[in-house]
């Protein structure tokens, strides 16, 4: 269009360049910068996602098909029984004591977990001396491997030979079965996944508290708040995502707990009488001990359903929280609100 | 910021490639190849089998054969291992120790291993125990292990702590205090409750390795002889034995400990007498210092109910091995009457070869008050029934009666009517 001279022009006043981008115009460096400005940013992220689909979604897919048949962890696949093994899962009354030993768990870990890491955080977020070796320090639990921390565990809640049963005996009290009552082993599991964890949750809430302007603060004091006004009224309102996230990691983690319970009493999967027998260790007996590959396969399936149903109420939750932080909060006015206006312009 | 993205997104990038690039390599696997030149062999074994030494050498008389030894700590373990990696279908070592205990289960897809007849087994058949040979042999005539060691039972037993309760101490004296050759189980807890009113103490570590013993003493234990059906709901003689269980628990002769060998509480005196298969003497040793001679343990050539074997090991070689050849023999050299005896006298799994035992007959053990073990055990092996086991052997001994005997020993259940039926409730839910 733009080439042709005899015609006449639809637009005499057309302007020297068109409107739409002529291709052709384009140099092959342009074409590439282009290329990379389009494409890149999706080639980067393809490793990824390419992964992803070969350990994620593959092997998710795969057990929804060995969950579907009769399927023997040696001997493999069998005839296709359609929802058998999940109807058989959940009329299982093993399951279900899987089900609320693993909430159990969870409960008696995450709340106290995450009272603590926001206690911890916002102690670190102070002006201390050496902070880099406080932080440090709190993360050192995360760096000890899973099963050493359980083996250590198991030992210290030995109900015989433990530190504890010393500690209780010293006191004149009667001893507690750690491994063989339900309430007290699941004390202790927690506490390994508490000691574990805390730190590691600390320093992500840090990290978002050190997000926060000071300058907020400063107006704050200058209003008259003291420290405990302001830790509710601005870090816990201003980590709110951060925490959402911690919530919703630890749940994803509690619900998937296994080794911390498997190692507590290592011969049995779960406890002699399934004390604390979680979700996966039932997995892991139907899949091993039991070798039965399409019932544990339909347990992994309910499992993941489960957390899926978690996710959506932790997100529905966020969402119902977040309608009710748009109400704008009242602010006292004069200088402190100004010096806050200015903080948040630059 | 335009920059630091892109760099954050390469080295995102850049970790995603170093991942895939690792897991690639790490299912490439690690035998070396090449016919004739240098081989390295992969081993799993649990336990205490005492090989080790036998590795070196086997290394020293062929150099150009490397072992890779990985030892699991127990029985359980190596189970879960090898079951896993059957249904991988991959990853097998090239040579597998297999429990007696799960060796059914394996034996229902014996084509993972390879049939030794094909590397010379049966040339030297008659070195083993006939009936060791045979439960190594699947229903189809294939050889799938090599017998390395059976688990004669004796009796363990602090002398000290006999003596200060006022029993005989001396080994004889007390086998012969048990009944001797006609030692019954009833006299067993009758002198388990003569133990307990002297000393006060509890005469016994837990139920579930004596109930063991009892089972391995039937003709048909949790099977019938097909292998196939269950021996357990209507079985009185099992039952009968059950119940006495139950009652002596609320007497008070058991010790009430957890754990499937005799644990630290042997050291402690909580608990005075132990089936000791012979693979468990290297066990109870192990939490001893080296060189200990004055545990107190001593060992007695006698079994309440008569001869018992618990446990022993075989050795596959895994069909997905690259060198099976080498492998075999390999295999067939640890399961040899010589290395039999050198784990013996290392760590006690006594030999299943008739040679092995002929040349252990005269080993004594320091740690054991001098006992005579060779001469005890080759007394103990005599008359052993070889039982046939089913595919949810293991799973029983280890998920019905296990966790019903610990409630016993807790005192959550304290009559034998009662706990018998838990445990065919338990039977079940797990096998049914």
């Amino acid at each position: 269009m733009t080439s042709s001279t005899l015609t006449k022009p639809s637009h005499p006043s057309t302007p020297p360049r068109s409107p739409k981008p002529a291709k052709p115009d384009l140099t092959f460096k342009q074409k590439l910068a282009r290329f990379d400005y389009r494409v890149s940013p999706y080639l980067y992220i393809a490793p990824f996602f390419i992964l992803f689909a070969l350990i994620g979604i593959f092997p998710i897919a795969y057990t929804l098909n060995v969950s579907l048949y009769d399927w023997h962890l040696l001997k493999g696949q069998g005839d296709f029984v359609g929802l058998n093994n999940y109807v058989e899962v959940l009329s299982d009354p093993f399951f279900w004591n899987a089900f609320r030993n693993t909430i159990s768990i969870f409960l008696l870990s995450a709340i106290p977990q995450l009272i603590i890491a926001t206690g911890l955080a916002a102690l670190l977020d102070q002006a201390l001396r050496g902070k880099t070796f406080w932080r440090m320090s709190i993360l050192l639990p995360y760096i000890v491997a899973p099963v050493a921390v359980a083996v250590i565990f198991a030992q210290i809640f030995n109900q015989y030979h433990g530190p504890v049963a010393g500690l209780l005996e010293a006191f004149g009290l009667e001893p507690i079965r750690w491994a063989f009552d339900v309430l007290p082993s699941h004390f202790a599991i927690a506490s390994m996944v508490n000691w574990r964890w805390t730190g590691y949750n600390a320093l992500i809430l840090l990290a978002a508290m050190q997000a926060i302007p000071r300058d907020v603060y400063e107006s704050a004091a200058l209003d008259g708040a003291n420290k405990i006004r302001r830790f509710w009224s601005i870090t816990v309102p201003m980590i709110r995502p951060t925490l959402i996230f911690v919530v919703i990691t630890s749940t994803i983690g509690g619900l998937q707990i296994f080794t911390e319970p498997k190692l507590f009493d290592g011969r049995t999967n779960g406890g002699s009488d399934r004390q604390f027998q979680t979700i996966v260790l039932y997995l892991y007996e139907l899949a091993f001990p039991r070798r039965d590959f399409g019932r544990a396969s339909a347990t992994a399936w309910i499992l993941f359903l489960i957390i899926i149903l978690a996710g959506l109420i932790n997100f529905a939750i966020t969402r119902a929280i977040r309608t009710a932080d748009a109400k704008p909060v009242p602010i006292a006015s004069g200088p402190a609100a100004a010096q806050r206006a200015k903080g948040a312009a630059s | 910021m335009k920059t630091s993205r892109r760099k954050i997104a390469a080295s995102v990038a850049g970790v995603a490639t170093l991942a895939l690039l690792a897991t690639g390599c790490a299912a490439s696997g690690s035998s070396d190849g090449g016919d004739g030149g240098k081989v390295t062999l992969s081993i799993t074994t649990f336990g205490t089998m005492g090989v080790d030494a036998n590795y070196k050498k086997y290394m020293e008389e062929n150099p150009n054969v490397t072992i890779e030894a990985t030892n699991l700590e127990g029985g359980g373990a190596a189970r879960d291992d090898a079951y896993a990696k059957i249904a991988a279908g991959t990853g097998l070592s090239d040579i597998v120790a297999i429990e007696e205990g799960w060796l059914g289960t394996i034996a229902e897809v014996s084509d993972s291993f390879v049939d030794l007849r094909d590397y010379g087994i049966e040339d030297e058949k008659d070195t083993w125990l006939d009936w060791k040979y045979a439960q190594g042999t699947d229903a189809d005539g294939r050889v799938i292990g090599a017998g390395l060691d059976i688990g004669p039972q004796g009796l363990c037993y602090r002398g000290d702590l006999f003596e200060a309760a006022g029993l005989p101490s001396e080994r004889t004296a007390v086998a012969d205090y048990f009944g001797g050759e006609d030692a019954t189980w009833d006299r067993f807890f009758e002198v388990g409750q003569e133990y307990k009113d002297k000393s006060g103490k509890a005469f016994y570590h837990s139920p579930r390795f004596f109930w063991n013993s009892f089972v391995n003493q039937q003709e048909e234990g949790y099977y019938k002889k097909d292998g196939e059906t269950l021996n357990i709901e209507d079985n009185d003689v099992l039952k009968d034995q059950f119940v006495k269980i139950v009652d002596a628990e609320k007497a008070g002769l058991g010790a009430g400990l957890p754990g499937w060998d005799v644990g630290p509480e042997a050291k402690e005196g909580k608990y005075a007498v132990y089936m000791c298969p012979s693979w468990m003497l290297g066990i109870v040793q192990g939490y001893y210092d080296e060189g200990t001679t004055d545990s107190g343990w001593d060992f007695a050539d006698v079994l309440p109910g008569g001869s018992a074997n618990w446990g022993g090991a075989f050795l596959g070689v895994s069909e997905s091995s690259e060198h099976k050849k080498e492998a075999a023999k390999l295999a067939l050299w640890l399961a040899a009457p010589e290395q039999q005896a050198a784990s013996f006298e290392l760590a006690g799994p006594y030999p299943s070869t008739v040679e092995g035992q002929k040349l252990v007959a005269d080993t004594k053990s320091a740690f054991f008050n001098d006992a005579p073990i060779g001469e005890i055990f080759a007394a103990r092996s005599e008359g052993v029934i070889a039982q046939v086991k089913g595919p949810e052997d293991s799973n029983i001994q280890d998920n019905v009666f296990g966790p019903i005997f610990d409630r016993v020993s807790q005192g959550e259940i304290t009559d034998g009517e009662t706990a018998w039926k838990e445990a065919m409730k338990l039977l079940d839910q797990i096998v049914g």
